[in-house]
């Protein structure tokens, strides 16, 4: 036992010595993959997403909408509207059942070989065939796909569905020819910017310069992604190792010698659901018993008073030193998005309403009651992501001002769903499709796929709304019918929108990142970054 | 001048000194704890990361929380899952020794088949196994504590227990028509209690640190609970930035904890064992 106690102390010891050794370390230069300094090379740290599974289009890889290894048909701009990629012009049918997409021509792959329509329909048709493999783009809609001669593709879909043309920016296409299920794992090709040139799972990728772009080559010959935790990538670039770096907002107030810190704007919003049932059982479509609802957050008058009565200037001031911009319901940089425009931090107005619908605080312990249940409820965060507990324990402070307890808990994924049906959660939505309103108002979703619909809303006239926007036949009325389903739940407050991010980086002094190309961010944890990195430049 | 200070400052007083100072650290922890209102180190946005002053002797962190406070919380939560799991597994482990040892045979073969598959499975895993399958939290991190620090206790109270079994007035008791149980209460326990108390001294620095590590790996108490383990894995995120005091200070109280521990159970030892203590 005394061998052991001393092994553990010495442990300790030896943890805590690497840990300040984190915090001193000098100006070493990187070691045998890549330099930061070098002249036509960078190395960056964005976060780990890459990391996570196969870098192959056809089994989900890099479904960001925007060419990286591989072009989709279409990809989105900086207005978040969809333009032609590997596309150059696209139309919809009458009946919105048919795409026909003309092709660019004289693209080549990587490998040498040139792009046509047949890559395409290969790429499609391989996806439909092992959907199972792909949980990024759901073609599911797809009733079969066509080339029409060299630079000509048709989709005929199963049913009208307007949010299609993402799924084809998601997509990005592989050659019909050299396509292999297991390289392509590691060592995809395609038409983009890049090319990989190494893949080490969790440690390493290395991509080099398509000089044979059809948008032109880009301006860095290479560039390797390093995966590590976020404090040692922090670490890394205080040494002057890394030229890029993603950073927690809680980061944002450090500074780096050499490097100066850049704010992107995104799509992505962090809000609070906010079960809208009554405490019971619910029986789903499939048949399940499920206990479901919140005796307070049922209550819409609590859900308004938590919406107009908070400050969210204060609580993104508190959890993320001010990085961010408050949000009120979808980010307004979406074309679909229809943020609610309405005053905040009134907290007397908020005040009255409880009060005047019976939550009042009798017994003095500064927590509202009525009927003798306590104006309190539990909100849950991923134990992996400090920034959503930072942001509820931020509003959890904030709301005892109005007289409502929030207890801020830590759990898995796994759990959280199945709380979900009961307390609130915090949420994170940022993607180009409106099919996250689908998604998260649509009341057939509830219970029946996990984070779908969390709060339990169910209002006919939004599924009504988010029918006909699915089935739209061209943009605009879809547009419409998405903004009118959002004024439709905005008055029963489902949910508590709080903040539209920014992603934080430390970016080298002498790397140009092109802030006009770049795109708003989608949900993606540091990644979107890379957006425009064909037009990046060194100083 | 040495003999004369050697004297004075024995292995008695020395075995003394270290049992009250790691009696008195214990029980220190353990008030404060039951005696801070989580007010004093409630949110403060306008204090957030402040470095160790007067006010706030080990600083604040990320939310402006008092350090000192809360650590001393965290520290006498850690104390009562090692003092509630220290009495699971010395009840558990005494049981089974004396058992194994007496009655030999099939529950022998039982007792040590348990023993060798406990200690067959890594420590730590075993104990994020039972947390895990607990459900996490207070109750899984004090199950899993408690559940596992029984083995290598067990075997020492067996081999004990074996040595005296043999004794000439034990045969003689067990003639007289005494049973297994009876022997065993009136002249096992008293005679291998020194060891077994010692045994159990040097099992509570094992259970704070391991609660302390299974909390640091997020399979114990959660993160809105103040402890040790909680306030040290957040302090990893800060700890690139220079914040040192908010994994500096906690970690310190704990390691005085386990440290104080270590040594009054190797004096206890060293005095109580025949070999050792008329040295």
């Amino acid at each position: 036992m005394k061998i052991r106690t001393k092994g553990m102390l010495l442990g300790i010891f030896a943890a805590l010595a690497i840990a300040l050794a984190g915090c001193g370390a000098g100006t070493r230069k990187a070691g045998a993959s890549g330099e930061a300094g070098a002249s036509d090379s960078i190395v960056c740290y964005v976060g780990h997403g890459f990391w996570d599974g196969s870098l192959d289009p056809i089994k989900g890889g890099f479904p960001y909408g925007y060419g990286f290894v591989n072009n989709g048909l279409v990809q989105v701009n900086c207005k978040s509207e969809y333009e032609g990629s590997l596309a150059r012009s696209w139309e919809v049918s009458e009946d919105s059942l048919v795409y026909t997409f003309q092709l660019r021509e004289g693209v080549k792959f990587q490998d040498g070989s040139g792009f046509t329509a047949e890559d395409v329909a290969f790429t499609y048709k391989t996806v439909m065939e092992n959907q199972g493999q792909n949980g990024e783009v759901d073609l599911s809609k797809v009733e079969k796909v066509e080339a029409l001669g060299e630079y000509s593709v048709q989709f005929t879909l199963k049913e009208p569905f307007s949010p299609f043309l993402d799924c084809t920016a998601q997509l990005g296409i592989v050659p019909s020819k050299g396509y292999d299920s297991v390289s392509f794992d590691k060592m995809p090709i395609g038409t983009g910017p890049w090319k990989v040139v190494q893949y080490d799972a969790e440690q390493q990728l290395i991509v080099e310069a398509n000089e044979e772009y059809f948008e032109g080559a880009p301006g860095i010959k290479r560039v390797t992604f390093v995966d590590m935790d976020n404090e040692a990538a922090f670490s890394n670039a205080k040494s002057g190792q890394l030229d890029v770096v993603m950073v927690q907002p809680s980061y944002a107030a450090e500074s780096v010698e050499g490097m100066h810190l850049e704010e992107m704007e995104t799509i992505d919003v962090r809000n609070i659901s906010l079960p809208c049932r009554k405490p019971g059982i619910f029986t789903n479509a499939e048949g399940e018993e499920v206990e479901v609802g919140n005796a307070v957050t049922s209550d819409v008058v609590v859900r308004k008073a938590l919406s107009i009565g908070i400050d969210r200037e204060e609580v993104i001031k508190n959890a993320f030193h001010g990085v961010g911009k408050p949000a009120k319901g979808w980010a307004n940089n979406l074309i679909w998005g229809e943020p609610m425009e309405y005053e905040d931090s009134k907290a007397e107005e908020a005040k009255e309403l409880l009060e005047g619908n019976g939550w009042v605080d009798t017994d003095g312990d500064g927590i509202r009651e009525k009927d003798g249940v306590k104006c309190a409820f539990e909100v849950y965060t991923p134990s992996d992501e400090q920034d959503r507990y930072l942001l509820a324990a931020a509003v959890a402070e904030h709301v005892k001002g109005l007289g409502i307890s929030i207890e801020v808990k830590q759990t898995t994924w796994d759990e959280i769903v199945t709380k979900a049906y009961t307390q609130g959660v915090v949420w994170g939505f940022g993607q180009f499709s409106p099919m996250a309103i689908d998604n998260q108002f649509r009341s057939q979703h509830f219970t029946v796929q996990p984070y779908s619909n969390p709060s339990g809303y169910g209002n006919a006239l939004v599924d009504g709304l988010i029918e006909k926007a699915i089935s739209a036949n061209n943009q605009e009325s879809a547009i419409g019918a998405w903004k009118e389903a959002q004024e439709a739940y905005a008055q029963d407050y489902p949910y508590l929108y709080l903040v539209n991010i920014e992603h934080c980086y430390f970016v080298s002094d002498r790397l140009d990142i092109s802030a006009d190309t770049q795109i708003p961010h989608p949900h993606g944890h540091g990644i979107p970054i890379i957006c425009n990195m064909k037009d990046w430049k060194l100083k | 001048m040495d003999e004369e200070k050697s004297i004075f400052w024995n292995r008695r007083r020395q075995t003394a000194c270290s049992i009250w100072a790691a009696v008195a650290y214990l029980a220190i922890g353990l008030l404060a704890g039951l005696l801070i209102s989580p007010q004093w180190y409630q949110v403060d946005y306008h204090m957030v990361f402040a470095p160790p002053s007067f006010i706030h002797p080990f600083g604040t962190d990320y939310m402006g929380r008092d350090m000192f406070f809360r650590s001393l919380k965290g520290l006498s939560n850690s104390i009562m899952v090692g003092l509630a799991s220290t009495a699971v597994s010395s009840v558990i482990a005494l049981a089974l020794g004396v058992a194994a040892a007496v009655k030999g045979g099939v529950v022998d073969r039982f007792v040590n088949w348990c023993v060798d598959l406990c200690m067959g499975i890594p420590h730590l895993i075993l104990l994020l196994l039972i947390s895990f399958m607990m459900g996490r939290g207070a109750k899984g991190v004090l199950a899993a504590v408690a559940l596992t620090h029984w083995p290598e206790l067990t075997r020492l109270v067996r081999a004990e227990v074996l040595q005296i079994c043999s004794a000439q007035y034990v045969q003689a008791s067990y003639r007289m028509g005494k049973s297994w149980l009876q022997v065993a209460w009136s002249h096992m326990v008293p005679q291998m209690l020194p060891v077994y108390l010692i045994g159990v001294v040097l099992l509570f620095p094992h259970a704070i640190m391991h609660e302390a590590a299974v909390t640091f790996l997020g399979f114990g108490f959660p993160a809105e609970v103040p402890a040790i383990g909680v306030v040290l894995s957040e302090s990893m995120s800060y700890i690139a930035t220079g914040k040192w005091w908010m994994a500096v200070f906690p970690g310190l109280l704990l390691l005085l904890a386990v440290l104080l521990l270590d040594v009054a159970g190797e004096n206890l030892k060293r005095l109580v064992n025949p070999n050792s203590g008329n040295e």
